[in-house]
């Protein structure tokens, strides 16, 4: 229903079409009963491409991990269907298309909770390839030694324990794993959150130069705009369920036109007080609503400050807004999306001092 | 409203002054330094940033000027915290409950433990307010339900009866800021206020945060990693490292001419506007085990600028000698402990330019293990 378009012609690697993930609310221990639903992934489409990384922001409780979740198989959709080469997958485990499912791998944001304390690193690589019967055990072995050097550890680190490791290396471990089946497509969750600033760039340097050397595609989840400006060739920006706009990462940061994103971008502080005190913010009151009972209409209207500068118009509470095109490849779903003043845009954007580039990034050097 | 800044209270007197801290934490088995002779001023309505990662001892050395370390592994062995006219390292445990809350307060990270969750709201902040002050339980209500309004909390007395579970995070740490500015001390510790809020929460948090601190003139000490929260909410900052302050001025310059390689590390790491897509400049390697002993500087194994005295010898905190470049019509001194200090052609490469440089390598005997000192 808001497919937005795609600004890539080819068909897409992966592709989802209106996803819903709904999780029941339920009352009793006896007499179960599901007394509501929650809207995690309420009608959701996206698209990426090969060697792309989309990247996907949205505060708590917007259903980006769920979304991630439902796309690597660890949660069943409620409807909708995902593409891999044009083909469904199904959200049955034991499927014939496992071995589809091998080619999407998912990489977690806390390396010391996704690896087993009890297993030596090497283990963990090789459970993948283990549990797919891939190779004989001496070959696994030379696959795990051959992953530890790609991550940049040493083929020494399999004998490692993960409380042996630091946290840096332990993500790199999680990489490690999520690359043993030589996947298309890796989605990562908040993966270098947890990271201290040194640490988290030499891993996001690592996750650039992978994707130039294999053409792996990332859906990067992440609250960290900044962090996802600097991976992404486009941007999703999700709110209660769904996908608010859409645009390449140069267009959404520098023309945003969802009073949401306007007022994210201006919520996030710049490094750089020079900018931070020229710029201008734009506070939401409140907290994002309960997804178990989002608001009618627009999902947006109930914090909304260009709907309050408008005058409160009636259609925002009344008629969920489809997607509008804004430029090649920029969609964003409110019904005013081109009454968001430019001098707002402006002002709490951060000034770019590049020109708007296409939406696949220069390779890096 | 614009945050830029800080109001025209900040007077010349400090209201907390740490000299020479040293915090040390033995287990029994091993000792971490955690913090290794720290010294600052905080005058009265400034707004001192403290950055550094995990492990560099910013949360320790705010532990420790509320006299709030773990006890009995941590100590504080040496040095002193002037609040005012009292050092609080000579207060005896009464005296020191009677200052916390009234004179000092803390913001901690996370807003659920900072609570009592079998209280309600109301009963802690009155809590608060009774322990402190000759207040009838009336009144101690009455202005609890004027302070959740202060901090934004919609239908405050209706509030005072909810459990903290009741709340959201970012309600929570409202709660928590109400509490904490209660009997208006002179100082509030922040430790990473913000860091477990979403993005929008911590607009809204922030901004009250330096609202309310800017019109009572409460100084503020904040610890964060994220820089960019420095660089809105903070007159000056001072990077730790190891337990060491490594480099220490206004906020302006720190981001405009940072003179340790470390600092010029950190800004080069965090991607900016601009250069989206291109490689980041990281710090190689990763920060040192707690334990560890370094002889000379902690930063040098890390370091692209290291000499060989670096291996050797901690370099003192001292002025730096060329200031080139201040907003601050009254700029404050850049203080920097290095050796071999980034030059200003540097900072934007994030390496040595030098011809033909390159970092010492470690002496033989450069890594000094634990336990010889």
């Amino acid at each position: 229903m808001t497919a937005p378009p795609s600004p890539a012609s080819e068909p897409a690697l992966l592709e989802v079409r209106d996803l819903r993930v709904h999780f029941p609310i339920t009352r009793g221990a006896v007499f179960r009963r599901t007394v509501g639903q929650v809207h995690a992934v309420d009608g959701l489409s996206l698209k990426l491409a090969t060697a792309e990384t989309v990247g996907l922001v949205g505060e708590s409780g917007s259903g980006k991990t769920t979304l991630g979740r439902a796309i690597v198989g660890l949660l069943p959709p409620t409807s909708g269907t995902i593409l891999f080469r044009g083909l469904p997958l199904s959200a049955k485990r034991a499927a014939p298309d496992r071995a589809g499912r091998t080619q999407l791998q998912m990489v977690f944001q806390d390396p010391t909770a996704s690896l087993d304390p009890r297993w030596r690193v090497g283990a963990s690589i090789a459970e993948p390839l283990r549990v797919n019967h891939v190779g004989t055990r001496a070959e696994r072995r030379a696959r795990v030694s051959e992953l530890l050097e790609v991550v940049g550890l040493s083929p020494g680190h399999a004998r490692r324990y993960p409380h042996e490791l630091s946290g840096g290396q332990r993500q790199r471990v999680g990489l490690a794993r999520a690359l043993a089946l030589n996947p298309a497509v890796i989605v990562a969750d908040e993966a270098v959150s947890a990271l201290d600033v040194s640490i988290r760039a030499q891993v996001i340097n690592l996750l650039q130069q992978l994707q130039n050397e294999r053409k792996l595609s990332y859906l990067f989840i992440a609250h960290d705009l900044a962090v996802v400006r600097h991976l992404s060739d486009r941007v999703a920006v999700m709110y209660l369920g769904q996908i608010v706009e859409q645009a390449a990462a140069a267009d959404l940061y520098s023309d945003a036109r969802h009073p949401y994103t306007v007022s994210l971008l201006s919520a996030v502080p710049v490094p750089d007080p020079t900018v931070e005190a020229g710029r201008q913010r734009i506070v939401l009151p409140g907290d994002p609503p309960n997804p178990a009972s989002p608001p009618p209409g627009c999902r947006f209207h109930t914090r909304c400050w260009l709907r309050k500068k408008l005058g409160n118009p009636e259609r925002c509470a009344a008629e969920e807004p489809a997607h509008q095109h804004v430029s090649a490849g920029h969609t964003a779903a409110c019904h005013y999306a081109h009454q968001v003043p430019e001098n707002v845009r402006l002002s709490t954007v951060v000034p770019t001092a590049e020109p708007a580039s296409g939406p696949t990034a220069e390779p890096a050097s | 409203m614009s945050v830029d800044g800080r109001a025209p209270t900040a007077t010349g007197d400090p209201v907390l002054r740490v000299r020479d801290l040293i915090v040390r934490f033995d287990s029994g088995r091993n000792v971490v330094r955690a913090v290794n002779g720290v010294s600052f001023d905080l005058e009265a309505g400034g707004a001192l940033g403290l950055v550094g990662e995990s492990g560099s001892g910013k949360s320790v050395t705010s532990l420790a000027i509320l006299r709030l370390l773990p006890r009995p592994t941590a100590k504080i062995v040496a040095g002193e915290i002037w609040l005012g006219d009292r050092d609080l390292i000579q207060l005896s445990d009464r005296e020191m409950r009677r200052l916390r809350g009234k004179e000092m307060s803390l913001v901690p990270q996370d807003p659920l433990s900072g609570l009592n969750p079998v209280l309600t709201i109301g009963e802690q902040v009155v809590e608060t307010l009774r322990a402190h002050e000759d207040m009838r339980r009336r009144e101690a209500r009455d202005r609890a339900t004027e302070l959740l309004s202060t901090v934004g909390i919609p239908r405050p007395r209706d509030q005072l009866d909810r459990y903290p579970h009741q709340f959201s995070g970012g309600m929570r740490q409202r709660v928590l800021i109400a509490i904490a500015l209660a009997l208006r001390p002179t100082l509030l510790i922040a430790d990473e206020p913000t860091t477990a809020l979403d993005v929008t929460v911590q607009a809204q948090v922030l901004e009250l945060l330096h609202e309310l601190t800017a019109q009572r003139g409460t100084a503020i000490l904040l610890i964060s990693h994220d820089l960019g929260i420095m660089a809105r909410m903070t007159r000056r900052i001072m990077v730790m490292y190891a337990g060491y302050v490594v480099e220490s001025a206004p906020t302006a310059e720190i981001f405009a001419r940072p003179g340790h390689p470390y600092t010029a590390g950190l800004l080069r790491s965090i991607p900016r506007v601009g250069d989206a897509g291109r490689p980041l400049t990281p710090i190689a390697g990763s920060p040192p085990e707690p334990d560890w002993v370094p002889r000379g500087c902690p930063f040098a194994p890390r370091c692209a600028w290291a000499l060989d005295v670096c291996w050797h010898e901690m370099p003192p905190l001292e002025p730096m000698e060329a200031v080139t470049f201040s907003r601050d019509p009254r700029p404050g001194r850049h203080l920097l402990a290095c050796h071999n200090p980034v030059a200003a052609d540097e900072v934007e490469g994030g390496k040595p330019l030098r011809p033909g440089f390159h970092a010492a390598p470690p002496p033989e005997d450069g890594l000094v293990p634990q336990g010889t000192t």
